[in-house]
């Protein structure tokens, strides 16, 4: 089978779902992207949005012996992160309602709203997918296929 | 009252050393948060300044996370909510915090500003450079 080929900026790593590779993921996309973008802002945005995406797969994802794949493509005007896991059917619900909630409104009362709300609750903050958008200036897709979730960030590049 | 130094909390790959000061109670943190669930060990220890800053009478604590080199949206969560709980302070006891960041890292440089806007009059974000 003939894959297209890949562009040089390009990433993929795939490992089981460990809280403790997180941290090295996040600095080997931000050195990677540093180098590939000449942009320290705009990699470090990229390096913290997939942290956040593979904390969010870690938290839920459906087997502690399945995969988690991370992937991250440069193309001409964007560069895309991609983190799929297998996620149970509960969890992808909740995911779908979290995506309705965050696009409801405008970024940042979006944010701070959920920071009120999760200031008066116990339990996980859910901040990660609205940091996302916010902070970091990307915007999100979700694509669900059975009990596969993939989650893009895609930030837009400026046009040199 | 007593005037024993405040309690140093180091914990996986971070540091918070909180030091007491003529007028402010000045709070370093260094490293960086990244673990699991940070609001087991940084909720307890932020509500502690923030009680024994209301005990020692303290109208000023200085946040500086210019050496925190990221923070994850659980970590946010717990400055959340300490901010949370600051703005609710009565004015006899209320102490304004004082955030101090780095412009050149980019988390902090929208973390920061981002919080203030929770509480405009308690959060001062400072930003230094380098």
């Amino acid at each position: 089978m003939n894959r297209p080929p890949l562009s040089s900026d390009y990433v993929e790593m795939r490992f089981g779902p460990r809280w403790t590779y997180i941290s090295s993921v996040r600095r080997f996309v931000a050195s990677f992207f540093m180098i590939g973008l000449a942009d320290k802002e705009r990699a470090e945005q990229i390096s913290m949005a997939a942290s956040e995406l593979l904390e969010n797969a870690v938290k839920y994802a459906s087997e502690e012996e399945g995969y988690l794949k991370i992937s991250i493509a440069k193309a001409a005007n964007e560069v895309d992160v991609c983190v799929k896991n297998e996620a149970e059917e509960h969890h992808i619900n909740t995911l779908r309602r979290e995506f309705a909630l965050i696009h409801a409104g405008e970024p940042e009362q979006v944010y701070l709203k959920k920071m009120e709300a999760a200031a008066m609750t116990e339990g996980q903050s859910r901040l990660g997918l609205i940091r996302i958008i916010y902070e970091a200036g990307a915007r999100l897709r979700l694509d669900i296929n059975e009990s596969e979730v993939s989650i893009h960030a895609i930030f837009p590049l400026e046009q040199s | 009252m007593t005037n024993e130094p405040l309690a140093q909390l180091k914990v996986e790959g971070l540091t918070v050393t909180p030091r007491l000061g003529e007028n402010a109670l000045r709070v370093t943190v260094i490293g960086a948060v990244e673990m699991r669930d940070p609001g087991e060990v940084l909720t307890p220890y932020w509500t502690g300044l923030d009680e024994e800053a209301r005990r020692r009478g303290i109208r000023r604590i200085e946040l500086d996370v210019k050496d925190l080199n990221y923070m994850n949206s659980s970590g946010i969560l717990t400055l959340v909510r300490w901010i949370t709980r600051a703005k609710a302070h009565q004015a006899a006891d209320a102490y304004q915090l004082v955030v101090y960041y780095d412009g050149n890292v980019t988390w902090q440089r929208t973390s920061i500003p981002t919080l203030a806007k929770l509480a405009p009059g308690v959060v001062v974000p400072t930003e230094i450079n380098g």
